[in-house]
C-alpha cells in the first residue's frame, strides 16, 4: 500500500500495522506533512506545522517499537493540535494577533498524555480567534476551507482540526469545546466529534477559556478512534480541579455490540425546531434508521428548553472577565467579531447571571431525569448545514441569523446546551445535503457513560449513508 | 427591552468598563438584545424555588413547574 493510500485508514486499522512493523511511522509522517503542504494553500488548516519536530517525534517512536516498547495505538500516528491548546517551546496564538509570538514553557496535560502515547504532533491547527464562535473564518491567519466545498465554512472554532482529519491530512486532532467547536466543525467537516462528560478530561494547558463548560476533545475518523484517542486523554489531573477522579474504563470494550433493546429518545421539543429542511430529513432518517437495528425510539418533552437561550448569558459574563487583562494591553490587535461580541458582556447583571445557573439547574435535573428513561438522546448536532465563508446570514424561514460576531447563536444552538450540562455528547456523520455538504447527527448519554455513547455512536456510524465517503481533495 | 446608550454610558463610567464610542455601541447591540430577550424570557419564569439542593420536580411531558 503507497504512504498515500495509508492515511486514508483508521487509526483503528493501523494501529495493529504498526505495531507489528509493517508500516513505518517515519514514512506514515512523511506522508501526512507532504499532504499538509500540499492542501494547506487550499485548506488554511494549520497556523504552524511541526517538521522537525514530526520528523523526530516519528523516529523516536518508530526505534522504541523496534526495541519492543509498544505504548498503544496512538504510537506513531500523527495527530494535529488546536493552537489553543499549550504546547511547550511552540508558538501557541489562539488564532490571534494579541498573542501572535507566544510561546509556553510547558504542555497541556492532554499534549503531554498524547506524547505519552507515543502519536507524532505534525502542527498546531487554525481556529477561531480566541476559539470564540463557530465558523474558523480567523481574521488575522485567514479563514479555514471546508475540504468538501473550499467555499464553505469548516465549523468552529476547531475548524483546522477537522478539515485536516476529514482530508487525510492527520488521523485524529484535539479541538477545544465551549459551544459546540468540536462537535460542529466534526458535522461540518463530516467526521466524529466528541465533547465527553465534564470533568473526563483535564483543562489544564486550554488557554484563556471559561470557567463555565468548555472541554477537550476529538475529532476523528470513526467512532472507534473518538475510543482511541479519548482513552489516551481521559482521566484525573490532580492539578486541575474541574477533573472528577471517575474510573477510566476501557472504551473500545463496548465497540461491536448490537442495538437492539436500547432506548433513545427524541425530543419534541427545542432540537427539532428552527431547522434547515434537509438536515432534518437526514436526521429523521437515521433516526428511521436506528429503529431497524432494533433501537425503540420515544419521543420526550423537555419544556426547560425553551429558557435554554438563557444559558448564554453567564459565558458572556465570563468571557468579558476572561478577556479583560488582554483588552486592557491589547484591544486593536483585536478582531471586531470577537472583540465587540466580548465587550457586550461587561454590561451582563450579576443577578442574571445567577437566574442562568439556576436555568442550568432546571435543564440539568431535566435531562438528567429523562436519561433515567432512555439511553441516550439524539439530536441534529447544527440545525443548518456548514455556511458559505462570504455569508454573513443564514436566513430561516424568512428571518436573517448572524453566522458570526456579536447575535450570532444558531449554528451552535443544539451544540451549546450539552456544554451547560456537561453531559457527554457525539457527533456522527449521517449523510450529506443535495449540494454534497455533511449533516451530522448528536447522541448524547448519561454522564461519564462515553462507553455507551461510543457503542450507540459506532452501531449508527456502520449503517450511515456517509460510510466510506470522502471529499475530492483527498484523492 | 432596549437600553439606551446614555444608560450604557453611564455603566461604563460608573463601573469602569471599557469605553465605547456610538458606532462601537451598534456594533455590540445585537449581542446585547440576544442578552436582553433571554432576561425578558425569564421574567415569566418563578425560579425562586430552583436550589442547588433541591428534589426533583419536573413531569416529563406535563406542566413546568420551574
Amino acid at each position: 500500500m503507497a504512504n498515500e493510500d495509508l492515511l486514508k485508514l483508521t487509526i483503528t486499522e493501523l494501529a495493529p500495522r504498526i505495531r507489528a512493523g509493517e508500516v513505518s511511522p517515519v514514512e506514515l509522517t512523511e506522508a501526512a506533512l507532504a499532504r499538509a503542504e500540499r492542501l494547506q494553500p487550499q485548506l488554511n488548516s494549520f497556523i504552524t506545522i511541526l517538521h522537525e519536530q514530526a520528523r523526530s517525534q516519528a523516529r523516536e517512536q518508530e526505534a522504541a517499537i523496534a526495541r519492543g516498547e509498544y505504548l498503544g495505538p496512538l504510537q506513531g500516528i500523527p495527530i494535529g493540535i488546536k493552537d489553543n491548546l499549550a504546547t511547550a517551546g511552540i508558538l501557541t496564538t489562539l488564532g490571534t494577533r494579541v498573542l501572535s509570538d507566544y510561546v509556553p514553557d510547558e504542555d497541556a496535560d492532554v499534549v503531554r498524555r498524547c506524547k505519552q502515547a507515543g502519536a507524532i504532533i505534525i502542527g498546531k491547527e487554525n481556529l477561531e480567534e480566541f476559539a470564540a464562535g463557530a465558523t474558523s473564518n480567523n481574521p488575522f491567519y485567514g479563514a479555514v476551507h471546508n475540504p468538501w466545498d473550499l467555499d464553505h465554512v469548516p465549523g468552529g472554532s476547531s475548524g483546522g482540526g477537522a478539515a485536516n482529519v476529514a482530508s487525510g491530512v492527520t488521523f485524529a486532532s484535539l479541538g477545544t469545546d465551549l459551544g459546540g467547536s468540536v462537535r460542529l466543525p466534526g458535522t461540518f467537516c463530516g467526521v466524529v466529534g466528541l465533547k465527553q462528560t465534564f470533568g473526563r478530561v483535564s483543562q489544564r494547558g486550554l488557554l484563556v477559556t471559561s470557567f463555565n463548560g468548555d472541554h477537550i476533545g476529538p475529532m476523528t475518523r470513526s467512532v472507534s478512534d473518538s475510543a482511541l484517542v479519548l482513552q489516551a486523554i481521559a482521566g484525573y489531573d490532580s492539578l486541575d480541579p474541574s477533573t472528577i477522579p471517575v474510573p477510566v474504563p476501557d472504551y473500545s470494550a463496548a465497540l461491536g455490540q448490537n442495538l437492539a433493546g436500547l432506548k433513545i429518545g427524541v425530543p419534541s421539543n427545542y432540537y427539532f425546531e428552527e431547522l434547515d429542511g434537509e438536515v432534518e430529513e437526514t436526521v429523521r432518517r437515521a433516526i428511521a434508521a436506528l429503529q431497524e437495528l432494533g433501537v425503540t425510539i420515544r419521543e420526550v418533552s423537555i419544556p426547560s428548553m425553551e429558557y435554554a437561550g438563557a444559558l448564554n448569558i453567564a459565558p458572556m459574563a465570563d468571557r468579558i472577565v476572561t478577556h479583560e487583562p488582554f483588552i486592557d494591553a491589547n484591544r486593536e490587535d483585536y478582531g471586531p467579531d470577537t472583540l465587540y461580541r466580548t465587550l457586550a458582556g461587561q454590561f451582563v447583571l450579576g443577578r442574571d447571571y445567577s437566574k442562568s445557573m439556576k436555568v442550568q439547574r432546571i435543564i440539568k435535573e431535566e435531562h438528567a431525569r429523562i436519561l433515567t428513561e432512555v439511553d441516550f438522546l439524539v439530536t441534529p448536532t447544527s440545525p443548518v448545514p456548514a455556511p458559505r465563508i462570504d455569508a454573513p446570514y443564514i436566513n430561516m424561514e424568512g428571518a436573517d441569523h448572524r453566522v458570526r460576531g456579536p447575535g450570532s447563536s444558531l449554528i451552535s444552538r443544539n451544540t451549546s446546551p450539552m456544554n451547560a450540562t456537561g453531559l457527554p455528547a457525539i457527533s456522527v456523520p449521517c449523510g450529506f445535503t443535495e449540494s454534497g455538504l455533511p449533516i451530522g447527527i448528536q447522541f448524547i448519554g448519561s454522564p461519564f457513560d462515553e462507553a455507551g455513547l461510543f457503542r450507540v455512536a459506532q452501531g449508527y456510524e456502520a449503517i450511515s449513508p456517509s460510510a466510506g465517503r470522502w471529499p475530492a481533495i483527498a484523492d | 427591552m432596549p437600553v439606551s446608550k446614555d444608560t450604557l454610558r453611564a455603566m461604563i463610567r460608573d463601573f469602569h468598563g471599557f469605553e465605547l464610542s456610538d458606532s462601537e455601541l451598534d456594533l455590540i447591540e445585537p449581542e446585547l438584545n440576544n442578552y436582553l430577550a433571554e432576561v425578558e424570557k425569564l421574567r415569566e419564569l418563578d425560579l425562586s424555588n430552583v436550589m442547588s439542593g433541591r428534589l426533583l420536580k419536573v413531569d416529563e411531558g406535563g406542566n413546568f413547574d420551574g
